[in-house]
């Protein structure tokens, strides 16, 4: 029962390999007899590919294959994987054995066997540390309908970043007229309160959502209203990745509140002068009008 | 640093505050002898060494003064001239640029209250 020892360790270029014969093949096979289950996560760190020392790789390549292991199996860090197995080797040192003996024989490597044995161990590190987190299905995007965040599009330190404002880049509309709660409507707002400019918001046809509590509508992007009061408004919107972004006046879109920190509730952010959270609203995209 | 959509004088040189988010930002005609003065003190500023001083998103962000194909900056002891591609920047520690500039703001169009704060604060 030939066994060929192959060590999983270049991307490019071939992995040496080590062919056995006889009774090293029998040892060898003796030693990598499966012993304990292994966990799931020991399981997935084993057979995760990472760039570097992966594993042994044995396969039997004879006629007669010993029937207490698969074909073919990947060793790391004492613990085989293959098809229908997850297993600890019952000699959990075999790839020290393997590296201190029959690597030797590996052909083409005489020059690279010290630094491969350097990755070796690099390699044994990262997998020790993988961190295997379960895959969220279906990955979740958190708000699906929301304008994707492009601020290199406004920010072009002329005509669109100059002439659009925060209602304008909160309710994704370029008009180029600084636009004003209300205006295109005939209902501008008449006071700097949250009590005068909602009612000019909806006149656009935003939809008030005072319940929203931060959670994305089904249709449309949630955006929030916020005044300095007798000064001056403020919006915000939320993006697809679940955080806020802004376009203070005539200045760059930015994601980041007045503390430098990223903003996952506008009611809670660092907002300047922008003391009074008036309300979250729905902008229903193709609905509003703005100027 | 353009901010906003009033009615700007082309012909001469116009002051301006970027403080406002929805509202566009107040801005007032410069006189001949108002932009003279403030040129003149520009010449006098030395270089400003290290990193410009940043302004938060939302309130205050400086005051600036346009004209000629040029715009000067100014905020919080750093005033910043820029012409072209080229930008230069100058330390002004008592922020007698920015002070001087908007004095000459008209009555009532820059928030007081809050600019007060603002250079009592930084001056």
């Amino acid at each position: 029962m030939p066994v060929r020892i192959t060590v999983d360790i270049f991307s490019g270029r071939p992995n040496p390999s080590v062919e056995l014969s006889g009774k090293e093949a029998q040892e060898a096979l003796a030693r990598l007899t499966p012993a304990e289950t292994l966990t799931a996560d020991a399981a997935e760190k084993t057979a995760t590919p990472i760039l570097g020392y992966r594993g042994l790789i044995v396969e039997q390549t004879g006629k007669e294959a010993n029937k207490n292991l698969p074909e073919r199996i990947r060793l790391s860090a004492g613990n085989i994987v293959g098809r229908g197995l997850a297993h600890r080797a019952s000699d959990a040192g075999f790839e020290d054995f393997f590296f201190k003996g029959l690597f030797r024989r590996a052909a083409g490597v005489a020059k690279l066997r010290g630094r491969i044995l350097e990755e070796v161990e690099r390699g044994r590190a990262v997998r020790e540390n993988l961190l295997i987190r379960p895959l969220p299905f279906p990955i979740k995007i958190a708000c699906l309908c929301a304008p994707r965040y492009e601020p290199e599009w406004w920010n072009d330190a002329g005509q669109k970043q100059f002439n659009n404002n925060c209602y304008n880049y909160a309710t994704n509309y370029r008009s180029d007229t600084f636009a004003q709660p209300g205006l295109a409507a005939g209902a501008m707002y008449t006071a700097l309160t949250c009590a005068a400019v909602l009612p000019a918001a909806v006149a656009d046809a935003l939809e008030d959502s005072p319940g929203a509590n931060n959670k994305c509508p089904s249709e449309g992007h949630l955006v929030a209203l916020v005044i300095a009061p007798d000064w001056d408004f403020h919006w915000f919107r939320k993006g697809r990745n679940g955080f806020w972004t802004h376009k203070p006046g005539g200045t760059a879109v930015t994601h980041l509140d007045n503390s430098g920190h990223l903003i996952p509730d506008p009611r809670t952010a660092d907002r300047g002068p922008y003391t009074a959270f008036c309300t979250f609203m729905v902008v229903k995209h193709g609905h509003i009008k703005i100027q | 640093m353009g901010t906003s959509k009033s009615s700007e004088v082309d012909s001469g040189y116009v002051g301006g505050v970027s403080v406002f988010s929805g509202r566009p930002d107040p801005l007032w005609p410069v006189g001949a002898g108002d932009a003279r003065s403030l040129m003149a003190l520009w010449d006098a500023l030395a270089p400003y060494g290290g990193d410009a001083p940043h302004a938060p998103p939302l309130g205050y962000r400086g005051s600036f003064l346009r004209g000629g194909g040029r715009e000067w900056l100014a905020y919080r002891g750093a005033v910043t001239l820029r012409e072209g591609g080229a930008s230069e920047m100058r330390q002004d520690p008592g922020r007698r640029f920015e002070r001087q500039l908007i004095s000459a703001a008209p009555q009532g169009s820059v928030p007081s209250a809050f600019l007060d704060d603002e250079l009592r604060a930084q001056g």
